[in-house]
């Protein structure tokens, strides 16, 4: 684990790793987290300082209720253009609600965002003398594709290896929802799971496994 | 817009109308848009659609800066247009002339056809199988022709029963067979990513027109055959 800790520290003056969520580096810049990374600190273009991959999972929530009710007339225009865009009626029965539908489901489909892993995992830590594997598998996972809005739906297998400290295993479950329910990359997902499940527990090690198909039909 | 006009009276109509008004409606499959307007679609309804997009992602709370999501509006918009693009498609171009005469009566069916639509409500996929049969009166059409009309129907936003009536009443104008019977079974993501989240449950709707509706045997060789 002490090679884990020392390779993680090196990225604060690699390269900027590109699976961090960029939208989070405003939010950080103004939170403890930021003073944390020291002088060292690796920026991107904006100016503003980049965080690493193992910090991206204590993150601040980038979305509240409030914020839901308050973008969702926007939202629900914007589905109107888009409607009357494809060449359909926005004002016929069947569409009628639709761009408030569409609006709350996208939200719904983005809600990891509000979030935050240590609500979920601060109270299920346990310390337990257990050094065998835990594994928990076949985790339905439902995300969006970040590039082109269309869902990609899968199972996620975790495994862990303890060293001490174990996570009640619905958790798992949890973080999985948590991290699934956002504008997302499959690859950068997984990595996401595994980060906060090491930074979380301090296992001897950690694997995940995500199987996905997105649902779209045909190659465009 | 003549469009939206048209598809309006296309689903006014299987929302109103019986089977037999429908039946005797000529061109009902052929109320689709103006093509000559939507052959191609519009520089600017793209543009617009990209920007509504843009405003969709900074809603939700993304930042559209990211390299990850820079060129997303644009993929987007070009994605949507294709999962509509079956309104850019009349029956007459797609079966291409592939009706022949053949002295078959007996039942043909092409069953498993994959579907994929959007649910008019959540605009959220909905995907499946269609199983089409028809018993045909002097003429027969080209098989691949069948899952040509499932594929431009399902290209649109669309509600999984007007879905299956649209086929049923697309075949019965082309080929004026003695009866046709199409079922669709789907999952549609808007009750599983969301809302209730059952995940196994699926939905399946029939339409029945013609000798499949009035002959319970026939209906029942059909039904039969495309569980095996």
């Amino acid at each position: 684990m002490e090679r884990t800790k020392a390779k993680l520290s090196d990225n604060l003056t690699g390269t900027p790793p590109q699976t961090v969520n960029r939208h989070l580096e405003e939010r950080l810049a103004t939170t403890k987290y930021a003073a944390r990374t020291g002088s060292s600190q690796v920026v991107c273009e904006n100016g503003v300082p980049l965080s690493t991959v193992p910090d991206s999972w204590k993150e601040e929530r980038t979305r509240s209720l409030e914020d839901n009710e308050m973008s969702l007339p926007s939202l629900a225009a914007a589905y109107t253009t888009i409607l009357r865009g494809l060449g359909e009626d926005p004002e016929r029965q069947g569409l009628l609600k639709t761009p408030w539908r569409a609006a709350t489901a996208m939200q719904y489909f983005t809600k990891g965002y509000q979030e935050k892993i240590t609500d979920v995992l601060n109270d299920a830590i346990f310390d337990e003398d257990h050094d065998e594997m835990v594994i928990v598998k076949d985790i339905d996972m439902f995300s969006m594709c970040e590039h082109h809005l269309v869902p990609f739906i899968g199972k996620v297998h975790i495994g862990y290896l303890p060293n001490k400290r174990v996570l009640g295993l619905s958790k798992l479950a949890r973080i999985v929802e948590i991290y699934s329910r956002r504008l997302q990359v499959q690859e950068r997902l997984t990595k996401q799971i595994a980060v906060a499940i090491t930074e979380a527990l301090k296992p001897a090690g950690v694997g995940v496994v995500i199987e996905a198909t997105a649902k779209e039909g045909g190659a465009y | 817009m003549q469009c939206q006009k048209a598809t309006v009276q296309m689903n006014g109509l299987c929302n109103v109308k019986k089977v037999a008004d429908l039946c005797s409606v000529n061109g009902f499959s052929e109320a689709a848009l103006d093509k000559k307007k939507h052959n191609k679609p519009d520089e600017v309804t793209l543009s617009t659609m990209e920007e509504a997009y843009s405003t969709i992602l900074r809603g939700l709370g993304e930042n559209t800066e990211r390299q990850g999501l820079k060129s997303t509006p644009g993929r987007a918009a070009r994605a949507m247009q294709f999962f509509t693009k079956g309104y850019r498609e009349t029956v007459q171009d797609v079966l291409n002339d592939a009706v022949f005469d053949e002295d078959h009566d007996e039942m043909v069916i092409v069953k498993d056809i994959e579907m994929f639509s959007l649910c008019e409500h959540h605009l959220v996929p909905f995907f499946g199988k269609v199983h089409i049969g028809y018993l045909p009166n002097q003429k027969i059409v080209g098989l691949s022709k069948l899952a040509r009309v499932v594929e431009m129907y399902s290209r649109r936003l669309q509600v999984q029963e007007r879905l299956t009536k649209q086929i049923a009443i697309a075949i019965v104008e082309a080929l004026k067979p003695a009866g046709v019977a199409v079922i669709v079974e789907a999952e549609h993501m808007c009750m599983v990513m969301r809302g209730v989240q059952k995940k196994n449950s699926r939905t399946i709707t029939s339409a029945m027109l013609g000798v499949f509706r009035e002959d319970p045997k026939t209906r029942e060789e059909f039904l039969s055959l495309i569980k095996s």
